[in-house]
């Protein structure tokens, strides 16, 4: 018999560590977000490739050179970072880093750039300008929330390259499922999975709702 | 006596190299509405965005109630000065939110906001639409909510970019009667571009010409429509016809023009032998099938070649060895059995002519200096 205490651990470093991985990767991608929307300079258009390449890396290409950078020898191994849960969030950042920026940036560019100057035209300060410019923006950026937390949550390569799948450790759900079937647990596996299954269906719930919400008050059909 | 909101002095502007505006001095007076009235491609939204501190001249001063403003101008004097762009733009978020937009922004207290929120939603009747969403709205409520939105920022000068020009003709009528009488309820200083004559004429106070980035002439709207100042204005205010002519004499206190194959008699001061241009105002112009005794100096036979019928009137185009156009009423044009290949009468008044020397074109700085002053 499978109990609570055994896989509330697990659960709850899945969800720190994917939660805080989408927030920093939100943190780091919005800025990016708004000076390639507000800048236009030689490489821009390179800079946009290789974050639409990113929004698609796969995670075991993520998950070896995180390792190599944080390995003994590597460049950042007197951190002895390797096989800890901030690998893993380091790992799921560079993962959803290029999601949430490449969604944000599609976001920004759809926001009618006359509006800003009617904004401007009304008073608003650069400050305030920016943040008219973000609530406008709100909807696709949920999209790049919702979508790079689903990518992380789900994640197994790099987690399982730079984590190491140590119990109590760095054991997060999906390398939980994966160790399960290896082992033939299959009982607890089907277990694990549902719960990954409920968890990220009830962030997503609640960010899609979030989401719908602002869609429905923003596209009434003109003709209703 | 009426204090000066704004002063624009010896501004230039150059867009891509090529100088697109060149206005030596154009004030706005303290609760008037200026409009600027000119084509397309005159240099009118540009100006706005420059008068309403929204873009730099390359050139030249702007005065805030007489104080010399630093260019870029700081966001306090900014949120001074609202202005609206040629479209209604509106942020997400209901009506509500739109309107308090600008109040949120410079941080006025909850209860001021409220207060003149329901001010404005009563003035311009907007209750029923606060809590709806922009989409919802058909052009006409949403161009009020925009003007709304502007008013109750109570800022000293209203600047407004076309403000009605993607509105049908019931609906621009409708919102223009609002427009104005909340203008002037409020004594709301504006400044208003447009290339629409109805428009101009119906909102100005003052309007300014601006052709190829320059004021070619001011003044009272119906002194703009009775006296174009040169033949382009004349063109602009609706002037049909412009005939060029010299001046044969002085005969019974009227000047005597030859035209191609008539002579006509108008007011004015030219000299014998100067070459000049005779405007003809359409609404002026009177049609006969014979014609009748009266007081009217000048008639010409022509031949109908032309019946278009406009909005409300009819026009009339008649050769008479020159072009000519007259309005008519539709019952008029039935009563007359006015048509095409008819032989008509045309009279104008001597009154009803204005001539223009027939060397036009923008007047010089000085000129122009002058007139405004």
């Amino acid at each position: 018999m499978v109990s609570f205490s055994e896989i509330w651990p697990i659960i709850r470093l899945t969800l720190i560590v994917s939660g805080l991985s989408t927030f920093i990767a939100f943190i780091l991608a919005l800025p990016a977000a708004f000076f390639l929307y507000l800048n236009q300079f030689p490489g821009r258009k390179l800079i946009l490739s290789l974050i639409h390449t990113g929004m698609g890396l796969p995670p075991v290409v993520v998950g070896l050179f995180v390792a190599l950078f944080l390995w003994r020898s590597g460049p950042l191994g007197s951190l002895n970072l390797m096989y800890t849960p901030a690998a893993i969030v380091i790992a799921q950042v560079i993962l959803a880093w290029p999601i949430i920026a490449g969604l944000s940036l599609s976001a920004l560019e759809q926001v009618d750039p006359a509006l800003l100057i009617q904004a401007k035209a009304l008073g608003a300060s650069p400050t305030q300008l920016l943040w008219t410019l973000f609530c406008e923006a709100r909807l696709g950026q949920i999209s790049g929330i919702i979508a790079a937390f689903g990518a992380v949550i789900s994640e197994v390569g790099a987690v399982l390259m730079v984590g190491g799948n140590l119990k109590g450790h760095t054991r997060v759900l999906t390398t939980a499922i994966l160790q399960e079937t290896r082992l033939g647990h299959f009982r607890l596996a089907l277990i694990l999975a549902l719960t990954l299954i409920i968890i990220s269906f009830a962030i997503n719930w609640c960010l899609t709702s979030w989401q719908q919400k602002g869609i429905n008050r923003w596209r009434q059909p003109s003709w209703k | 006596m009426a204090t000066t909101e704004l002063e624009i002095k010896n501004l230039t502007h150059f867009y891509d190299g090529q100088k697109i505006l060149n206005i030596p001095y154009l004030p706005v007076q303290a609760k008037e509405c200026l409009v600027i009235f000119g084509p397309n491609g005159a240099g009118k939204s540009t100006l706005l965005r420059i008068a309403s501190l929204l873009e730099k001249p390359s050139q030249g001063e702007i005065y805030h109630r007489g104080v010399l403003v630093p260019l870029p101008a700081p966001l306090s004097l900014r949120r001074r000065l609202v202005h609206l762009l040629d479209r209604p733009l509106f942020f997400r978020g209901p009506v509500r939110d739109n309107l308090l937009y600008g109040l949120k922004i410079r941080g006025i207290g909850h209860k001021e906001q409220q207060k003149r929120l329901a001010e404005i939603s009563a003035q311009f009747k907007l209750e029923p639409y606060l809590e709806r969403q922009p989409d919802e709205l058909s052009a006409g409520e949403k161009q009020r909510v925009n003007l709304a939105r502007a008013f109750i920022l109570q800022p000293d000068i209203l600047f407004l970019d076309e403000p009605l020009a993607n509105l049908d003709v019931r609906t621009r009528e409708e919102i223009l009667v609002e427009f104005k009488q909340i203008r002037k309820e409020k004594g709301q200083t504006a400044l208003l571009v447009t290339h629409n004559r109805e428009e101009a004429a119906y909102l100005a106070d003052r309007m300014a010409v601006l052709v190829n980035g320059e004021i070619v002439q001011s003044g009272k709207p119906e002194e703009v429509f009775a006296s174009p100042a040169t033949v382009e204005v004349a063109h602009l205010m609706g002037q049909e016809t412009l005939v060029e002519g010299t001046v044969v004499g002085q005969e019974k206190g009227l000047l005597k023009v030859a035209l191609a194959n008539h002579f006509l008699y108008t007011l004015g001061t030219c000299s014998p032998g100067e070459k000049v241009t005779v405007i003809f105002r359409p609404e002026e112009v009177i049609l006969a099938p014979e014609k009748p005794e009266s007081s009217v100096r000048n008639w010409f036979h022509g031949l109908i070649t032309e019946i278009k019928a406009l909005d409300k009137l009819v026009l009339v185009s008649l050769d008479c060895g020159f072009k000519l156009k007259a309005y008519l009423s539709r019952p008029a044009l039935e009563e007359l059995k006015v048509s095409v290949g008819r032989k008509f009468w045309a009279g104008v008044k001597a009154t009803s002519l204005s001539i223009k020397p027939f060397k036009d074109g923008p007047q010089n700085e000085t000129t122009q200096l002058k007139r405004i002053l």
